[in-house]
């Protein structure tokens, strides 16, 4: 019997109502990192649990004790300062990070959380990054003479960390390359700082990519040296696959059959078609099946039953096709 | 010969120092119910009022109004004009911003002034002439979707002929300077030079006030023909992303303006004024006979407001510097 189609998501899930209220009061100052800490790691507990009851097989620690993906990491390394809030959009405000010496890894960053994520399951649960080639694009650069430059030193800190998160026990590190779809000409600089980050790592390791000209980077991006580029399908009706049968898609992929910037819970049978579509092209030993992109900006409801959907599709398509996990 | 300063686009909507009335605040209360839309009206021209005035005292000679009303750089045009809807978020270029996609589902017309009003109100702040910015048709199409025309070359046409229009108002509303935000230049093909064309030239037909051409990011080499044939009285060239756009100087026909993009837009790392002196110097050198202005390569809102106001006090000491040097 031919396996595959296993289930995970792309890395980060809402966070719950009282958890965003205990970020602000201890941003106002008036609770301590020990009292958030404890709540985030309830939270954390809790979101393995809802995991492993839809039935999804490689789980996350849900990134809720994160905020932003490149200034969490930037706040832990030497090298950077963070700058005052920038717009990104509307009324919505990020601190970016800015290089201003020399940028190391001074000790783990993300180890203990992925520890205590897996202390309470049997399942595997992935190890999240960001990517150098993210990182230093999304940041502000006073200290490299060239982008290059400031991304082999966040490659060579970020495998320190891979390589860390791989001895603690993780069988899948993942780290996110969503800058990477927006400069193709600087292709060729990503594949060689992740290259750099995943060097010697042993584990599965995969990227997620979004929001890009697929056109222009599609195959070219095969060559992102990862066993898995992550995708998301969903949102672009699944276009990606006449791409594919002009260039056959290489490695494994996480195929995304959720639209996570729609409030509308897909049906099973979309989500179906989706899976069914994509088998026509793609082994089922090379697809694990998840969402288009993080989960943070739904609700946990929403996120929640739209993951239960994802799951039921699958188990429909694997009964049919006589594929086990 | 003295230097003129400008900026272009938009400015940090924060305050600099904590306590001052603050949009993003007064947004999020009126989110929850807490303020009224008459109090982030007023927030909004207190911002204005404030960014206005950072230019004045720095000395900047054509100031902006900051643009504080708008949630990115295509949308609050697009929703004024009739045939847009506005759809979701999505990247704006590589600038790790974002803005909503404005969607063309039918035919494109202008049916009243859209930035007129704040222009008038901006301008009653100012002590001096201040320059309206507008989102060039051009890049406004690249950045939509078109759902309706289907091909470049109309769409193009009625979004030029809706800009022009939306140009004259500021006019009647005593705009003697409008600027045009135009990144798709740089990206553009030498194929598309005929749309450009199309798109452009009501813009410039006519038209009372002075003009700037700004192309941030990229250089516009590719279509760079056609640009120098458009009635433009400045043209805004980004040297710091693309120092190739320096190859364009001994192409600029007789008599205009080059709008020197020499401050880093998107990095907080700042200029030396008197290194950046020294770049007005050698254009000058490379075009004796054009008149010069100096500006940041793009927006100042991709930096925090420290860092903008900071930039724009460089700004204006690299252009008192290069001034003097011009003797
Ligand atoms: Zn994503």
């Amino acid at each position: 019997m031919p396996r595959g189609l296993w289930t995970t998501t792309v890395g980060s899930f809402p966070k719950p109502p009282h958890l965003e209220r205990a970020r602000n009061q201890f941003a106002r100052g008036e609770i301590t990192a020990e009292a958030l800490e404890s709540l985030e790691r309830e939270a954390t507990a809790d979101l393995i649990k809802k995991q492993e009851e839809i039935g999804l097989d490689i789980l996350v620690d849900g990134e809720l004790y994160r905020g932003d993906m490149t200034t969490f990491f930037a706040e832990r390394m030497s090298g950077f300062e963070i700058s005052n809030p920038v717009r990104s959009y509307g009324n919505r405000y990020y601190r970016k990070p800015i290089a201003v010496g020399p940028i190391r890894r001074n000790g783990p960053w993300t180890v203990d959380w992925w520890k205590f994520a897996q202390s309470r399951t049997k399942k595997p649960v992935k190890g999240m990054l960001t990517g150098p080639y993210t990182m230093m694009d999304w940041s502000f650069n006073e200290h490299y003479p060239t982008r290059e430059a400031m991304a082999m030193d966040l490659a060579d800190a970020i495998r320190e960390e891979a390589i860390a998160l791989a001895e603690a026990g993780a069988q899948y590190i993942q780290v996110d390359e969503p800058a990477v779809s927006v400069r193709p000409e600087e292709l060729k600089l990503a594949i060689r700082a992740l290259g750099r980050a995943v060097e010697g790592v042993k584990a599965k390791t995969i990227t997620h990519i979004c929001y890009g000209d697929f056109d222009v980077i599609y195959p070219a991006m095969l060559d992102l040296p990862v066993d898995m580029i992550d995708l998301e399908m969903a949102n672009s009706r699944y276009d990606l696959l006449d791409r594919f049968r002009q260039h056959p898609f290489t490695k494994e992929i996480g195929y995304g059959v959720l639209d996570v910037h729609s409030h509308r819970i897909e049906t099973r049978d979309e989500v179906k078609r989706g899976i069914l579509r994509g088998l026509e092209l793609l082994k089922p030993e090379q697809m694990y099946v998840d969402p288009d992109c993080g989960l943070k900006t739904r609700t946990v409801e929403e996120a929640m039953e739209k993951l239960a959907v994802m799951v039921a599709a699958v188990r429909e398509v694997r009964e049919e096709r006589g594929i086990t996990a | 010969m003295t230097i003129q300063t400008t900026l272009s686009g938009s400015f940090p909507k924060l305050p600099l120092t904590p306590g001052q009335s603050n949009v993003r605040v007064t947004r999020n209360r009126l989110d929850q119910g807490k303020a009224t839309g008459r109090d982030l009206s007023e927030a909004i021209r207190e911002a204005t009022r404030r960014i206005i005035a950072l230019q004045e005292s720095a000395g900047i000679d054509i100031p902006v109004g900051g643009q504080v009303a708008w949630d990115d750089s295509q949308t609050f045009v697009a929703r004024g004009i009739r045939g847009f809807e506005i759809a979701g978020l999505i990247r704006y270029l590589d600038t790790n911003t974002y803005y909503r996609q404005p969607e063309i589902t039918g035919p494109i017309s202008w049916t009243g002034p859209i930035t007129a009003e704040d222009y008038r109100s901006a301008q009653e702040m100012a002590h001096r002439p201040v320059k309206a910015v507008l989102p060039g048709p051009y890049s406004l199409y690249r950045f939509s979707k078109d759902r309706h025309y289907r091909e470049a070359a109309p769409a193009l046409r009625a979004l030029g002929e809706a800009l022009a229009l939306e140009s004259g108002a500021l006019e009647e509303a005593g705009a003697g300077w409008i600027h045009f935000e135009e990144p798709w230049l740089g990206r553009a093909a030498a194929a598309d030079a005929p749309s450009i064309r199309a798109a452009l030239e009501p813009l410039f037909h006519g038209r009372r006030a002075r003009t700037t051409l700004h192309v941030p990011f990229r250089s516009p080499a590719a279509v760079f023909d056609t640009i120098r044939g458009l009635g433009w009285t400045a043209l805004g060239l980004d040297l710091v992303e693309s120092p190739e756009a320096w190859d364009l100087l001994p192409e600029v026909p007789k008599g205009r303006t080059v709008a020197l993009g020499l401050i880093d837009a998107r990095n907080t790392r700042l200029e030396d004024p008197a290194r950046v002196a020294q770049a007005v110097d050698r254009a000058r050198s490379i075009r004796p006979d054009l008149d010069w202005q100096l500006c940041p390569t793009a927006s100042l809102e991709y930096l925090p407001v420290d860092r903008a106001a900071m930039k724009v006090a460089r700004l204006a000491e690299a252009a008192r510097l290069a001034s003097r040097n011009g003797g």
